[in-house]
């Protein structure tokens, strides 16, 4: 199931709803005498539905998800009880090896059967589906293993609170990673008011929109080009799908995650901001503090520090790093180059452009430079077959037949408004409004907190009713064409 | 605070619980006016669908695919992704352009006459609407014109090569029936005509292909060049702006170019009733997505003959879902055109009421001239010109064919073979042709329509370059 299908909007999630109210009701009347606060009703409610949303596309594999919570429970426990550090950290490494195993299995064995069957060893490549979010769900639960071990945070001692961090279905398939001290302290206790579920509804909707008006609209630009018209891709039209596809991604993404926090705020969860106007960066280094936040942090914390940072090799560690973050986002070539080539620029930026370039740079050169940087990096995260990345960035660079045609042009002058919307909600335009309503209304509380209130329902209302609208026509089964 | 607050959640949840209310509670859609197609219908729960995920995905498949009111959605919809152009480029009617007439093409006559059965076409250049705005729309559909003058047209991408199964067959025909005279007509689609200069890179040129096909065929199959002879009438309504079918009267000039060729006699429009469904609006609307297309309905205008008498005879196919003959019906008597009232979008059906059979016309004609028609669906508007030209016609179209064609050519006494399509279904096509050759009566595996001929024949293109 995804957030943007109708059958989880109007079926899942009122369904979901009502349990959980009610499972609020009974936690409250009859299991509020316990001397501890622990939810009962409410968690099991959100793992069912947890469950049932992941199963829904994954019927086998939820299985496996259970067995990986299992492994970790008892590996978080057996931590938590030895005070003897070499023990502890033979558990770590049992646990993380635990997970790397499964996520390697499921997720790149396919990949390293083919290098070394390119490398001419006669084995057959296995036929393993990936099973989705297993990139997201693994790491959290490295993430519960680590916090335990470093003492951030106590072992979960039921088996259904863990499986509740890592199944919660807000974060589970499409991140953000949800540190565990993050919600540690509110599995068990979290209270929801009336503005938190007020901002969590409005969060939800933002990403809905996000998700369904601009980045639903943008694939289509970007498939037109990328993918239908690559055999005769022009210049202008590698340029035009790129931009659409740079689009389209930071909307598709940030909108789940908009939707996740939403729906984690209307529970009482607080997930960390996953996204930070990434397009407005003016280095490739502050990119990476804007995008995606909860993976750059993990990849920091956990694997960047503990390998020695900025004290011993840096130049490895950043390596090691780009490259991870690079297999982490798909197993195949192309997702390795992109990584390590985002490890160049990041060194390239380390060593010359932050203390030599940058001082005597105007913002807005930085920030050009930063977004070509970024249109290469997108074409080659888009392109899994070579050829076609081939095809892609010569046309790019200018070595197309054609230089400029119809199709590009129209592609921008019918989604013309599209494009407009969708440059202006990269930035901090909405900071921007509150700030100018904030000196309209010159001091004048109540004046102010009406407008946002009428803006806030206008929006929500305005992309609830086109959501679903253009959800409804988003089918794309094969039309009887020729029936007559 | 907490009024603001409660006002918010309030506006919002209770327009959410009624989305709710309308797609859960309320009667589901079970056909699309506007995409012309059956929806989803609830999937079958088998332990097997259960447990590789097919069952929850045919469920969400089904739930977003047959909503209440969805065409009324799917229209705001396309009226949003309207609105999300630039007006300044689009709004200006004015800027439609109409070029002169350019004789070359134009005169009738003499150059027709002689165009007919011609190996080689002569090329077209857009006098139409060569300056009209052009937009490429859904299933890269390119949108022509503006206002009343919207025309859908398919993008073709097919390439010179294509088609060589269609002649193969042609040939194999020929080859199966020496005593039997075979023809061969090729129709170009609308965008071949009116293609406006601008959207010229958004699709290939057909004739190519056609003029391909042409010299792919041996000497002794006749060549009718239904092109020049819908050149000749471009102004004319020939082709629907709104379907992706060419207008009855476009098949009207075709036939009377074949009717040269085969030399049989040919009446003029001026013996056939004029019949007219207003408020048409075909499956390019659906298709495109664009609301300009179902802003601009157009006549169907048809063609009933006049002072001849004729019966017809159905053979009905019976299909699966995905357009498979699984069985057929017996031999049943009905009207050879159906009527639909005005604003249906199924009045192209009104020939035969559509493709999944197989049509015998007996006429008052009696001429010795028994003539098998082996078409697409374009093709459903030729024979009702040709009753007073054959004494017999069949009309088979090559998805819906289940018996032995030697067989029945034979059985029918059959005096002359059209091999009629339009060129993006020849293009990929004639294998089938070939094999009716040699299957047995009751062969059921005949592949249907309900593609899309446009994204199949993209596809293949793309194919062939890699």
């Amino acid at each position: 199931m995804v957030f943007s299908d109708l059958f989880f909007l109007f079926v899942f999630i009122p369904a979901f709803a009502l349990c959980y109210l009610l499972a609020t009701f009974i936690d409250k009347k009859y299991l509020s005498n316990s001397v501890k606060q622990v939810n009962t009703c409410k968690n099991w409610t959100l793992v069912i539905y947890s469950l049932i949303f992941y199963a829904w596309g994954e019927p086998v594999y939820v299985f496996l998800m259970l067995f990986s919570v299992f492994v970790n429970f008892l590996v978080g426990r057996f931590i938590d009880s030895q005070q003897d550090e070499k023990k502890r950290k033979t558990a770590l490494v049992i646990g993380l090896v635990a997970n790397i195993s499964i996520i390697a299995i499921f997720k790149y064995l396919g990949f390293l059967s083919q290098i070394l069957i390119d490398l001419g060893i006669p084995i057959s490549r296995p036929n393993i589906a990936l099973p989705i979010g297993i990139s997201f769900y693994t790491f959290q639960a490295i993430s519960y293993i680590m916090d335990v071990y470093r003492r951030v945070s106590p072992a979960q001692k039921r088996y259904r609170d863990l499986l509740l961090y890592i199944s919660m279905f807000p974060q589970l398939i499409a991140g953000p990673i949800v540190r565990y001290e993050t919600i540690a302290s509110e599995i068990n206790n979290r209270h929801v008011t009336a503005q938190d579920f007020a901002d969590g509804s409005f969060r939800f909707l933002v990403g809905l929109g996000k998700k369904v008006i601009m980045a639903n609209q943008l694939s289509i630009i970007s498939t037109q080009f990328l993918s239908d018209g690559i055999n005769d891709m022009s210049t202008s039209g590698a340029w035009i799908g790129c931009a659409a596809f740079m689009l389209q991604i930071y909307f598709d993404f940030s909108g789940y995650s908009d939707m996740a926090i939403g729906m984690g705020r209307c529970m009482g969860f607080h997930f960390k901001e996953n996204f930070n106007h990434p397009y407005c960066c003016e280095t490739i280094t502050d990119y990476w503090r804007r995008w995606h936040i909860s993976l750059g942090s993990f990849f920091r914390d956990y694997v960047y520090i503990p390998m020695g940072g900025n004290r011993r090799h840096q130049a490895l560690n950043i390596g090691v790093v780009w490259a991870l973050t690079g297999l982490w986002h798909g197993a195949s070539w192309n997702f390795v180059i992109w990584g390590l080539y985002f490890g160049v620029i990041v060194l390239f930026e380390k060593y010359v452009l932050l203390p030599y370039i940058k001082p005597k740079t105007p913002k807005f050169l930085l920030h050009i430079y930063s977004l070509m940087v970024l249109f290469v990096a997108k074409g080659t995260f888009y392109f899994v077959d070579f050829g076609e990345l081939k095809i892609f960035l010569s046309s790019l660079f200018g070595f197309a037949d054609v230089k400029f045609d119809f199709v590009s042009q129209a592609a921008i002058f019918d989604h013309f408004w599209l494009w407009v919307v969708a440059i202006l909600f990269c930035m901090p335009i909405r900071e921007k409004a509150c700030n100018l309503t904030t000196r309209f209304c010159k001091g004048n509380v109540a004046l102010e907190q009406n407008i946002f209130t009428v803006a806030r329902i206008v929006t929500a209302v305005v992309i609830l009713v086109l959501s679903v609208a253009l959800l409804v026509g988003a089918t794309n089964n094969p039309f009887l064409y020729t029936r007559f | 605070m907490k009024k603001r607050t409660y006002s918010y959640l309030i506006i919002v949840l209770t327009i959410y619980a009624a989305f709710t209310v309308l797609f859960t509670m309320l009667p589901r859609s079970t056909f699309s006016a506007l995409e012309k197609r059956e929806l989803a219908t609830f999937p079958p729960l088998t332990l097997e669908s259960l447990a590789k995920g097919t069952f929850t995905n045919s469920v969400s498949q089904w739930f977003s695919d047959s909503e209440p009111y969805r065409d009324n959605f799917m229209t705001m919809s396309m009226w949003f992704s309207d609105n999300t152009k630039l007006r300044m480029f689009h709004n200006n009617q004015s800027k439609v352009k109409f070029h002169a007439a350019d004789s070359k093409n134009l005169t009738e006559g003499a150059d027709v006459i002689a165009a007919a059965g011609n190996r080689n076409i002569d090329e077209y250049d857009n006098q139409v609407n060569a300056n009209a705005n052009a937009k490429v729309a859904h299933h890269g559909i390119i949108i022509a014109g503006e206002g009343a003058n919207v025309r859908a047209l398919m993008a073709y991408g097919g390439a010179e090569e294509g088609g060589v199964n269609y002649a193969k067959a042609c040939n194999e025909y020929q080859r199966t029936f020496p005593n039997v005279k075979v023809y061969c007509m090729l129709v170009p689609t609308a965008g071949e005509f009116y293609c406006p200069d601008a959207a010229k890179e958004a699709t290939k040129p057909e004739l190519p292909t056609i003029q391909a096909i042409h010299n792919r065929l041996s000497d002794s199959v006749k060549v009718v060049n239904a092109y020049s002879a819908l050149a000749a009438h471009v102004k004319e309504p020939i082709y629907l702006r709104t379907d992706h079918h060419w207008a009855p009267l476009g098949a009207f000039y075709a036939a009377q170019a074949f009717a040269r060729v085969a030399n049989v006699p040919f009446k003029e429009l001026n013996s056939y009733d004029k019949k007219v469904i207003h408020n048409f609006v075909g499956t390019m609307y659906g298709f495109s997505r664009d609301i300009s297309v179902k802003n601009a309905p157009e006549d169907f205008v048809y063609y009933v003959p006049r002072g001849v008498t004729y019966t017809t005879d159905y053979i009905h196919f019976k299909t699966n879902g995905n357009f498979q003959t699984v069985g057929e019906g017996p031999k049943v008597a009905g009207e050879y055109f159906y009527s639909y009232p005005d604003g249906s979008g199924a009045a192209y059906s009104t020939f035969m009421g559509g493709d999944a059979k197989i049509t015998h016309v007996n006429t008052s004609t009696k001429n010795g001239r028994r003539l098998l028609i082996i078409k697409d669906s374009f093709g459903n508007a030729i024979p009702g010109y040709l009753f007073y030209s054959f004494e017999d016609i069949h009309v088979v179209d090559f998805r819906y064919f289940s018996k032995n064609m030697k067989k029945y050519v034979t059985d029918n006494n059959i005096t002359d073979i059209l091999m009629f399509s339009e060129i993006f279904r020849a293009y990929a096509s004639g294998q089938e042709l070939i094999n009716f050759l040699t299957q047995p009566d009751g062969t059921y595996t005949a592949k249907g329509g309900g593609k899309n001929d446009a994204a199949d024949n993209k596809k293949q293109a793309k194919k062939r370059r890699k």
